[in-house]
């Protein structure tokens, strides 16, 4: 992610509070959609594509960070189908429930909502980020939190490695780690990271540490930095309340 | 600077660490701190900061308690033993400017005293770098370097020059006998202490064994080996010395 939002692209030189802005509205009108809404909610896809091509962020990268979560954020719309078997549309041989429709429509909202996040977090550093969440007022107590949160998380990712690194050196040709071995490791584990996080701790504590950090300001808003929110989020809105794919759909075949 | 009155501290096992130490160290003094593994070391640095609930440490005449712990650790500057628990920002930059800001200097006032900083130890390089993709030799400097941007009136370093290749040991040595602050050295490099540290310290079991000039201690053979030490490698002479 570091690499990611080292990136020199427009998305990225803007400013934090504006993607911010964006991002959480957007997430808000995706969620809005209805159940078996599936096509008006397509249009929504514009927003990441854009994200994606201007800020340089190649989606093969987004998709495979996520790949375990993308499959849990898949798996809530599942049992649909078998509550909902209202047919909704008839495609020659094939019906189509509400319970179908309802089960893509929950993917795709959960698929949309991850990938903005994503690239919120892809194309802004976290300590900018924190920065937007002050600005818009959120309790510096939550934003202190998700911020040691982001960096314990790697601490305990890179004890997690080295530990599995020493096992496997003197587990030659065992693949993973054996069950039997499991209890002590996530142990030791807690034990190495508790350490080292409590000597991080003492360590931020001798440089002046009284529980807030002292976010980088950064620029102020400029003409851009306004424009970006209020186009996209005028986009959403058409997007919201007219059906544009139908319109869309509809000049297509007016055309034909 | 700094006084010790019997000071005794004891983790849970009940083991002493620290048994009844007294010494002062003077405003301006370079002091190594020698003994073998376990003697109390880290313990010691680790008391006089704070950060172990101790009795009868004064720095600067303020007694160590909770009351005055921001201005001693604003006075006293930490570099600890392992660099990777030192670093805790992305970037080396981030982590020199975090001390500076949190003691009230602007971030364009911490920025030129960062720059300074990475000057005076030949770290421009890594300004933007970030902390987990440096090698152990750049991230112990920029360790340092974070605690000199402080501007600290004393140093208090537990084994700075390890991990460091020859050039960066000889230019953290430099470095060290180029500054005029007080200086208390932890470490098991001994010709280290000895080109930094007029004075040593030799701990053993929590107690001080030798204070006294760092030629006369560690030029001590029996002194040294009786505490699991060595001649510093300069003054060894040929062939294999020591007890271990």
């Amino acid at each position: 992610m570091d690499d990611l939002t080292a990136i020199d692209s427009p998305v990225h030189r803007l400013h934090p509070l504006s993607k911010l802005v964006t991002t959480t509205i957007y997430i808000m009108v995706v969620v809005s959609f209805h159940k078996y809404d599936l096509s008006g909610l397509a249009a929504m896809i514009l927003h990441p594509a854009v994200l994606f091509a201007l800020g340089s962020i190649p989606p093969g990268i987004c998709f495979y960070r996520m790949r375990y979560v993308m499959p849990l954020v898949c798996a809530v719309g599942l049992l649909n189908p078998f509550f909902d078997r209202t047919p909704m549309l008839v495609l020659g041989p094939l019906t189509l429930t509400g319970g179908i429709i309802s089960m893509v429509t929950l993917m795709l909202k959960g698929i949309l909502c991850l990938t903005a996040s994503f690239l919120l977090a892809a194309t802004t550093p976290v300590d900018s980020l924190c920065y937007a969440l002050l600005q818009i007022h959120m309790p510096r107590m939550i934003v202190t939190l998700f911020l040691l949160t982001f960096r314990y998380v790697f601490v305990m990712l890179e004890e997690a490695a080295v530990m599995t690194e020493a096992y496997q050196l003197r587990a030659p040709g065992q693949k993973g780690i054996h069950y039997t071995a499991w209890g002590s490791f996530l142990g030791q584990l807690l034990l190495r990271s508790m350490d080292r996080a409590g000597e991080l701790y003492e360590s931020m504590l001798l440089r002046g540490f009284d529980g807030s950090f002292r976010y980088a300001s950064g620029k102020k808003p400029g003409i851009r930095d306004i424009l970006f929110p209020v186009l996209m989020i005028t986009m959403f809105l058409v997007f919201r309340f007219n059906r544009v794919a139908d319109l869309l759909g509809a000049l297509v075949l007016r055309g034909v | 600077m700094i006084r010790l009155e019997h000071v005794s501290f004891e983790y849970e096992s009940g083991c002493p660490v620290l048994d009844d130490l007294s010494f002062e160290i003077q405003e301006g003094e370079a002091v190594g701190l020698v003994g073998a593994n376990g003697a109390g070391k880290s313990t010691l640095l680790r008391a006089m900061l704070g950060l172990l609930p101790c009795a009868g440490i004064t720095v600067d005449d303020l007694p160590v308690v909770r009351e005055n712990l921001s201005r001693i650790r604003k006075k006293l500057g930490y570099v600890l033993q392992n660099s990777d628990n030192q670093m805790f920002m992305p970037t080396v930059f981030e982590d020199i400017i975090f001390g500076p800001v949190n003691y009230g200097l602007s971030r364009q006032e911490a920025a030129q005293k960062a720059g300074e900083v990475m000057e005076q130890l030949g770290i421009q390089h890594l300004k933007d770098r970030y902390n987990h993709k440096i090698s152990g030799g750049e991230k112990r400097m920029a360790a340092i370097g974070a605690v000199l941007s402080m501007d600290p009136e004393a140093l208090l370093l537990d084994e700075p020059c390890s991990a460091l290749d020859p050039c960066n040991r000889r230019r953290v040595i430099d470095l060290l006998n180029s500054l005029p602050v007080t200086k208390l050295v932890a470490s098991h490099d001994l010709d280290m202490i000895l080109d930094t540290c007029s004075r040593v310290i030799l701990l053993s079991e929590g107690k001080v064994k030798a204070d006294g000039p760092a030629y006369e201690i560690l030029g001590s053979r029996k002194l040294m080996e009786d505490n699991h030490l060595e001649l510093p490698l300069g003054w060894q002479s040929r062939g294999r010395t020591g007890n271990c």
